[in-house]
């Protein structure tokens, strides 16, 4: 077989996520109708990659045979994904939507927010249960649907479809650079770590073509893992650090500070502000 | 009024003055201004150690097959020389300056702990001295300025030079994190009204970007150093290849630390050019927000590029290929300053002060520094050149074309603010032109050295073609550099006897500083003028053009967290670090199985986890007491705290019964790595929750005494963010070290 031959081999045009992308773009156009605009990209976007992250060679591979496919697999649908979702839902629809939940509600949730996304990262790279996850197929779907519905607690704080809902822009950048530190230990850890992080990509059950000769050109199950964990560490940290950028560009320009703070904090009011200034 | 009344009050005033400038009324001090003149003081004593040091070196290196320093000594010195111009240089003199401006460029009064402050820097001299104190032990450190690992471990460094390096960084990196949290909680909590963080001057911004850095980096080099500190005096061996450690994870530590260490050296340059430049282009700073955000770029990108000073280590390509992709990143956001400042240049009506040119002198050096930084994120350009001379003009090149640049520019700039007297300007431009060309003959031709490939770190080399003539105009340079430090220094003195006077605002400035007195008054502004945009001064000045009429700035929200949760905050977010590294190094170790004590022979998970379950309960007492505070029910708040205390020395009688038993098996931190890295761990963990019980103990006799009410309470949530911290550590202990996650 030639490359491109081999290449061709490993698309999967009959992935089941066909059915999960028409079901997520019938439920968009059926709840956002009257309301599509420019946003309804962002959805196209999203599905376009979710359906890319299974049927294309990363979800093939993923599935056994390179830990790195399976690392890009993963930030695809805990990053990317629900982040379009989110900046898809058309304003209008949102504030009917979500326009009863307050903004500090959200604001404390956030926590929740930074801990599912993170904790599912740690979760499920725990040896066992990432062998495991990719051995056994409902497991990888309960998985990946942890992936997801992570995703999108994470990203609210920062792109929630209401403005208000989004953390303050200091703290934003505070919970997205938390969140590089916790993805960079653990990207650390895969790539420098001697413990084979999932067993399972070390000796996949069907050897694959293209396996032996990416092997060939140096990516052992070693160097494969080692490339895993510098994708789980560099990637996200550029999109967290993108996400920063956007954040502090909107702070400048129109002063993210959105409402004082009501805990721990101390709100200067007029007259103390004046007695300051004196 | 008669004239003996008169006389009495002349009197008075001048033994007020007297004692105001008494020796114990500055040992004594802790107001920001003073503390900062006395870290700016502190630190020109050491750089002219430190230079002497350097000068030393260079006179050694003047001519080939030299024997005027051998080769120990020289080792001494280079190590002497880099460790003292990055800590006992570099850092204090650039808190010195955000000690003393920064609360005045915010209109604060202080900063946000003034006896915090004093105590921050009475441990740089005090690190300073052991250092230094080394040389009378025999040996000062001779392992380098990074002290690289195995040659700073006991079997080939068997002087106590080391020991005294370690120490005194300890003591140095204690009161850097010390005065980094001070500067953050100041900045946050004490900015006069109108001022939002979206109008910080960026000298300001700089230095709060810095004291992040700080923060979060400085526990990095405590951890590595405490490690060391073990090996050496506790008999462990986490750096000894020989006894199955890892001299590689003290380079990984070391530079973790290290390569943000660059930017906090560079970074308040950074600020201090920017307010320079637009000062004297008398025109506001083109894009402003682009300089400060940037620079919150570089502080999250610079944890994640130390790889790059590991090149030659043997990290696997891919590891190479990304450090050298993210040190290529972090390039731009550096970069594009440049232009910024260039911008600002343009069009201006520019003032060529010597503070001016010491900027532009910045612009172009630090830019030559840059470019051949970039050059080293290319792996084979680093195989090549590392360790080599190439590498010695490139730092030098930044950290003296950028950081001492900008540091004479603000020298310059703010002299006549901290003094009331100007510096002489044509001394000045006599210093400026003999540093400019000292510094490009030492450092230019070191390029070419490197290139030839001149190794660094070695005492004396031999008469290879070319090597003599260049090291000779690099000796010549370092002289020239050291005739413009003593220009300097009698500028100094000179204008400090009869410099012109300077008035409240000699260059036109227009950040709040220059609002007041020069010197300010003890309580730093008598008015603060109304903050309604980025240039306070020039808003005041020129009413008619004034800032906030053609440009607006986001108003400020008046959000002031509180100074207590907010100074825990970070010493939390500091600890957290300093554990994650311990951690690491405890997972690094036992990953593989090692014959002897391990985690699963050795220690008992069961009664270990009934203690955890006992600390874990501690925290939720603790959330009861503070909910009792607040509703001012101080029985059930002192029942409440009672019990978390309890709990908490239950916790450490539990690792007390646990070290027994591991002791009288013959478990010592010496046995092996694992005993190393586990005693290590609990070990720290059990120190940071003795110090929660001693201000437990002390709060609950506040609150005894009834000084700890409702009105109080601030002061309890804040030590409660600390105790919570402990508990979680110990989760991560716990799933680590006895439920064996991640091996």
């Amino acid at each position: 077989m030639t490359d491109w031959q081999t290449l061709g081999s490993l698309w999967d045009w009959t992935s089941a996520i066909w059915l999960v992308a028409g079901g997520v773009v019938a439920a968009y156009l059926i709840l956002c109708r009257g309301a599509l605009g420019a946003r309804a990209w962002f959805l196209a976007v999203g599905v376009a990659i979710l359906v890319f992250a299974y049927v294309s060679p990363i979800g093939v591979l993923a599935d056994g045979y390179l830990f790195s496919a399976h690392m890009v697999q993963h930030l695809l649908i805990l990053l990317v994904v629900p982040m379009c979702v989110l900046l898809s839902v058309p304003r209008s629809k949102a504030e009917a939507w979500f326009g009863r939940i307050s903004g500090s509600q959200v604001a404390r949730w956030s926590v929740v927010g930074w801990l599912s996304g993170l904790g599912v990262m740690w979760f499920w790279h725990i040896p066992s249960l990432c062998s495991a996850s990719t051995a056994n197929a409902s497991l990888g779907v309960l998985r990946d649907a942890m992936f997801l519905s992570a995703g999108l607690a994470f990203w609210w704080a920062i792109y929630a479809p209401l403005e208000r809902h989004r953390l303050a822009a200091p703290k934003a950048v505070v919970y997205l650079f938390s969140a590089c530190f916790g993805c960079t230990l653990l990207g650390i850890y895969i790539t420098f770590t001697a413990v084979g992080v999932c067993p399972v990509f070390a000796d996949p059950v069907g050897r694959i073509a293209v396996l032996t000769a990416l092997h060939d050109v140096g990516l052992s199950p070693s160097a494969d893992q080692h490339l895993g964990g510098l994708l789980m560490w560099v990637p996200p940290c550029t999109l967290y650090v993108g996400a920063i950028v956007s954040i502090l560009c909107r702070w400048y320009s129109t002063g993210g500070e959105h409402s004082p703070h009501r805990r721990g904090g101390a709100v200067l009011h007029s007259t103390e502000m004046k007695n300051n200034a004196e | 009024m008669s004239a003996d009344a008169l006389d009495e009050i002349a009197a008075s005033d001048r033994a007020r003055r007297a004692s105001a400038h008494s020796l114990l009324a500055w040992v004594s001090t802790v107001d920001h201004k003073r503390i900062g003149v006395l870290y700016i003081l502190t630190a020109t004593l050491f750089l002219v150690v430190g230079g002497v040091e350097a000068l030393l070196m260079r006179v050694q290196l003047a001519v080939p097959n030299n024997t005027f320093l051998g080769p120990e000594l020289f080792n001494q010195m280079f190590s002497m020389h880099g460790t003292t111009m990055v800590f006992l240089v570099g850092m204090p003199v650039l808190v010195g300056f955000a000690n003393y401006f920064v609360p005045l460029m915010i209109g604060a009064r202080d900063v946000a702990f003034p006896r915090l402050n004093a105590m921050s820097y009475w441990l740089l001299p005090c690190g300073g001295f052991l250092l230094y104190y080394s040389f009378l032990s025999g040996s000062a450190p001779n392992a380098g300025w990074f002290s690289y690992a195995p040659l700073s471990t006991k079997p080939y460094n068997l002087m106590q030079g080391v020991d005294y390096w370690l120490i005194g960084l300890i003591c140095l990196g204690v009161g850097s994190v010390a005065a980094a949290i001070n500067i953050f909680v100041t900045v946050l909590s004490c900015r006069v009204s109108g001022m939002s963080l979206q109008r910080l001057p960026l000298f300001v911004w700089m230095s709060w970007m810095t004291s992040i850095l700080t923060i979060l980096a400085l526990p990095a080099l405590n951890a590595a150093l405490a490690m060391l500190l073990i090996d050496r005096c506790l008999g462990a061996a986490f750096f000894e290849p020989a006894r199955g450690g890892s001299a590689v994870l003290w380079q990984h530590f070391f530079w973790v630390f290290g390569h943000p260490e660059v930017y906090i050296l560079i970074l308040p340059a950074f600020g201090m050019i920017s307010e320079v430049i637009p000062v004297f282009s008398r025109k506001p700073i083109y894009g402003y927000s682009f300089v400060a955000a940037s620079s919150a770029v570089i502080v999250l990108l610079s944890y994640g590029v130390w790889g790059h000073h590991m090149f030659a280590v043997g990290l696997g390509v891919t590891a190479n290929i990304f450090f050298a992709v993210g040190s290529l990143l972090i390039a731009i956001p550096t970069g594009l300053k440049i232009f910024n400042w260039t911008a600002t240049l343009w069009g201006g009506s520019i003032r060529m002060t010597t503070a001016m040119m010491f900027a532009v002198a910045f612009l172009l050096m630090f830019v030559v520094g840059g470019l051949t930084g970039v050059m080293f994120a290319a792996v084979p350009i680093d195989w090549q050149l590392t360790d080599s001379y190439f590498v010695v003009a490139h730092f030098h090149y930044v950290l003296i074309g950028g950081t001492v640049f900008g540091l004479f520019a603000a020298t310059f700039y703010w002299f006549p603010k901290m003094t009331g007297r100007m510096l002489d300007e044509r001394l000045g431009k006599l210093q400026f032109w003999l540093w400019l060309a000292g510094f490009n003959c030492t450092f230019m031709v070191q390029h070419f050295l490197g290139l030839m490939g001149m190794p660094r770190r070695v005492y004396t080399y031999g008469d290879s073609p070319g090597w003599a003539a260049l090291n000779a105009i690099a000796t010549a340079g370092a002289v020239l550099m050291a005739a413009g430090t003593l220009v300097l220094v009698w500028n100094i003195v000179r204008s400090l006897r009869s410099g012109g006077r300077a008035g409240d605002n000699p260059w036109g400035g227009f950040t709040l500083e220059w609002a007041t007195t020069s010197p300010p008054p003890e309580e730093n502004f008598e008015a603060i003028p109304q903050v309604k945009s980025r240039r306070p001064v020039w808003d005041l000045d020129h009413p008619e053009v004034a800032d906030w009429k053609t440009s607006k700035t986001p108003a400020d929200t008046g959000w002031r967290p509180d100074k207590a949760r907010a100074s825990v905050w970070a010493f939390v977010a500091s600890e957290a670090v300093f554990f994650v590294l311990l951690l690491a190094a405890y997972v690094v170790f036992n990953t593989r199985h090692t014959d002897g004590p391990n985690a699963a022979n050795s220690l008992d998970v069961v009664r270990t986890g009934v203690f955890t379950g006992l600390l874990l309960l501690s925290s939720i007492t603790f959330w009861r007491a503070e909910r009792c505070l607040s509703a001012a029910n101080q029985r059930g708040f002192l029942r409440w705290l009672g019990v978390t205390i309890v709990l908490g020395v239950a916790f450490i009688a539990g690792q007390v019964i646990e070290y027994y038993g591991l002791v009288s098996d013959g478990v010592v931190i010496s046995r092996n790595l694992f005993a190393s890295t586990f005693f290590t761990v609990t070990g720290f963990h059990g120190i940071h929750v003795t110090a929660g019980l001693i201000v437990l103990c002390v709060l609950f006799v506040l609150g005894r005494k009834k000084e700890l009410n409702a009105e109080r309470s601030g002061v309890l949530s804040a030590v409660g963010i600390y105790w919570h911290f402990v508990d979680v550590v110990w989760i991560g202990v716990f799933s680590i070290i006895y439920l064996g996650y991640l091996q």
